[in-house]
């Protein structure tokens, strides 16, 4: 099995835009633009692009608190994400969810839940009716280590074997919780990967530099979930660039160890792949950024101006 | 057609699956068990392992997963048996049944319910006991519904199957035997509708869940003094039928509230408040609250009684309005 050339340009553009828009927040956060905070996923965007370039039309996916310009890759636009996490009206909750909570049905996302570990339950319950309606959608279950030490991710994940349902749990292992990394805080080194067997289910360990990598391990599980076997378990192995949240200092781990794995790039390994195998040129490359980040600076603009929800719309959505 | 509380809700749900496949029953022990108090009996024989399914004891999975499969096309009815087991939910009962479509927008339509068994039932000690509908007050979005009667039961389960917002539907243990006579034909009763259990002229009893027949009783042998009690049934805590209280108290001038849940924060408070604040001037004594006491609810059944309100309970308090 192996990436065909369209997909994995494809995949540059995506990985390249969420990077570039993963970037975008930390920028306007700096600035003081957005009202709530910014858990950056700079670094670890390979976990969530190269899995979902596998996805078929109609698929659904669980998001995180971390890398939400994944979205993108389900179709949300970069416009209506910025306008959601400055809070504005135009945004895909009109301002209510905010920055952990960028989500369209129609774009097939579930939702996310700022208390982590539910979600992998709302993603396993979309699970449910995929099996039910025999639609052949199945679910991309995004989660980070540190979730994986939530009971409710254990209850889904059984449930989710139990009924053999359509669900790739992937798993983005970024060493930290916060501040603790799961050396310290989980009796595993890899939390999804090492118990996939306590689920019976089949699971792939693969490096979150090698975009190429994840991306053939994931069509190996999602060609397994997609015959009807269940669901499938994905670690994805990456290291978390910045801090838990934009502010976040990071005294309880060593500069120097951050900046050896920032060596670790997603981008420039795809990049390379790319060229060594004669795909893309540079100067494709430069046009695309400087494609992406006028996009990103207009879908700033179109945040920035447009208008907050009106307060006599306060009670919308509640019922 | 006379039927039990425990037959009427099984009768209702299958009435509903007939109607439309996208509803899906599971929870702990629903499927060949048909339910610890039999309320969904049939349901598999009739619909098979696919619509009717036993979970694993993960009252979590259950609500969260019914969120799921809600806002991706299906109608789970799920159950989680005591209602002292919401507690183990309570994470996504509480943040994410009713405020998903809030965060995420308005294409997220949740229509879930969630059934389970609540109340004192004769031993089953503090942590199988409890009544817990105040809780979930401070949930937005979530709709809330006790029944006090297999009629009511029926109407009311069945405008929350029919709900696209998420309701927990409280099922009294100790009604699951009681009988009633109910109609042949389907019938829904409006949330959000109070009822009139007994009308009266000089004391409203607000009375939730099995304490509405409390309240009746009491009612019964103040009448015998001479004192005439409306027993008001609000059948749904959230959306509470304000005006159906505001317009019996204006009548009757005097209000004892009774619920079953400890007394400090209960319905009580927050209803003695509301109408205080409200309709102040129509009141010609404080509002009584009868509620459960303020402890753990005890396995003996001399200290359990000794905890929960009773008609002599309600009847001091009415007294003590005049």
């Amino acid at each position: 099995m192996s990436i065909s050339k369209e997909k994995s340009i494809e995949m540059y553009k995506e990985l390249l835009a969420v990077r570039m828009a993963e970037e975008k927040l930390v920028e306007i956060y700096a600035l003081g633009k957005v009202p709530g905070h910014i858990h950056s996923g700079v670094g670890e965007e390979a976990a969530y692009v190269a899995p979902l370039m596998t996805k078929n039309e109609g698929d659904y996916a669980k998001f995180t608190h971390r890398v939400i310009a994944a979205t993108h890759v389900m179709g949300i636009t970069f416009n209506e994400m910025f306008a959601e996490i400055l809070g504005k009206d135009t945004g895909t909750s009109h301002g209510r969810g905010g920055v952990n909570h960028v989500a369209h049905l129609k774009n097939g996302i579930v939702g996310v839940a700022g208390s982590l570990g539910v979600d992998t339950e709302v993603a396993v319950g979309a699970g449910v009716s995929c099996k039910y309606l025999e639609n052949g959608k199945i679910v991309y279950c995004f989660n980070g280590d540190g979730t994986h030490s939530r009971g409710n991710v254990h209850e889904a994940m059984n449930l989710a074997s139990m009924w053999k349902l359509p669900v790739l749990f992937v798993c983005d292992d970024n060493q930290y919780a916060i501040s603790a990394n799961h050396a310290n805080t989980i009796c595993t080194p890899n939390p999804a990967f090492d118990r996939a067997a306590g689920y019976a289910m089949p699971a792939r360990l693969v490096e979150g530099d090698d975009p190429v990598a994840v991306y053939e391990a994931t069509e190996e599980l999602t060609d397994y979930i997609r015959e009807g076997n269940g669901p499938a378990v994905l670690e994805v192995k990456t290291y978390r660039w910045r801090g838990h949240f934009e502010g976040d200092q990071c005294a309880y781990r060593d500069a120097a160890v951050t900046e050896e794995m920032k060596k670790r790039d997603c981008i420039a390994n795809l990049e390379k792949y790319l060229l060594d195998n004669g795909i893309m040129n540079t100067e494709d490359m430069e046009l695309l950024k400087n494609e992406i980040a006028v996009e990103l600076d207009q879908a700033v603009e179109y945040a920035e101006n447009s208008p907050e929800p009106a307060l006599d719309s306060v009670y919308l959505n509640v019922y | 057609m006379k039927q039990t509380f425990a037959q009427a809700i099984s009768a209702t749900i299958r009435e509903e699956m007939r109607r439309d496949d996208k509803i899906i029953v599971y929870g702990e022990d629903v499927a060949e068990m048909g339910g610890i108090f039999t309320a969904t009996r049939g349901i598999l024989d009739e619909f098979g392992p696919k619509r009717c399914i036993s979970t694993p004891i993960s009252e979590g999975a259950i609500v969260g997963s019914a969120l799921g499969a809600a806002v991706t096309g299906l109608r789970p009815v799920v159950e989680l048996m005591y209602s002292d087991f919401q507690l183990v939910a309570f994470n996504e009962l509480f943040h994410s049944l009713g405020k998903w479509k809030f965060m995420h927008g308005e294409d997220y339509k949740v229509p879930v319910v969630v059934r389970c068994a609540g109340g004192y039932s004769f031993g089953a000690g503090p942590e199988h006991s409890n009544t817990f509908e105040c809780l979930f007050t401070h949930a937005p979005g979530i709709t809330i519904i006790t029944p006090s009667n297999v009629y009511d039961a029926k109407g009311l389960l069945r405008s929350a199957i029919r709900s696209d917002s998420p309701v927990l539907f409280y099922e009294h243990k100790q009604l699951y035997k009681t009988k009633m006579d109910v109609p042949e034909e389907e019938y829904c009763i409006p949330i959000g509708k109070a009822d009139i259990k007994r009308e009266g002229k000089d004391v409203t009893i607000i009375a939730v869940g099995l304490m509405v027949s409390k309240a009746l009783e009491a009612a019964e042998k103040l009448a015998a003094e001479g004192i005439s009690c409306e027993v008001l049934d609000p059948r749904t805590i959230i959306p509470v039928d304000k005006e159906a209280m505001f317009e019996s108290i204006t009548k009757t001038h005097r209000c004892v509230i009774v619920e079953e849940s400890n007394k400090t924060a209960g319905l009580g408070a927050e209803w003695a408040a509301m109408i205080q604040e409200e309709i102040f001037d129509e009141l010609d004594a404080p509002i009584r609250r009868v509620a459960s006491l303020d402890i753990p609810l005890p396995y003996n059944l001399g200290l359990e009684a000794e905890c929960v309100p009773n008609p002599d309970k309600i009847i001091a308090a009415v007294k003590s309005l005049f």
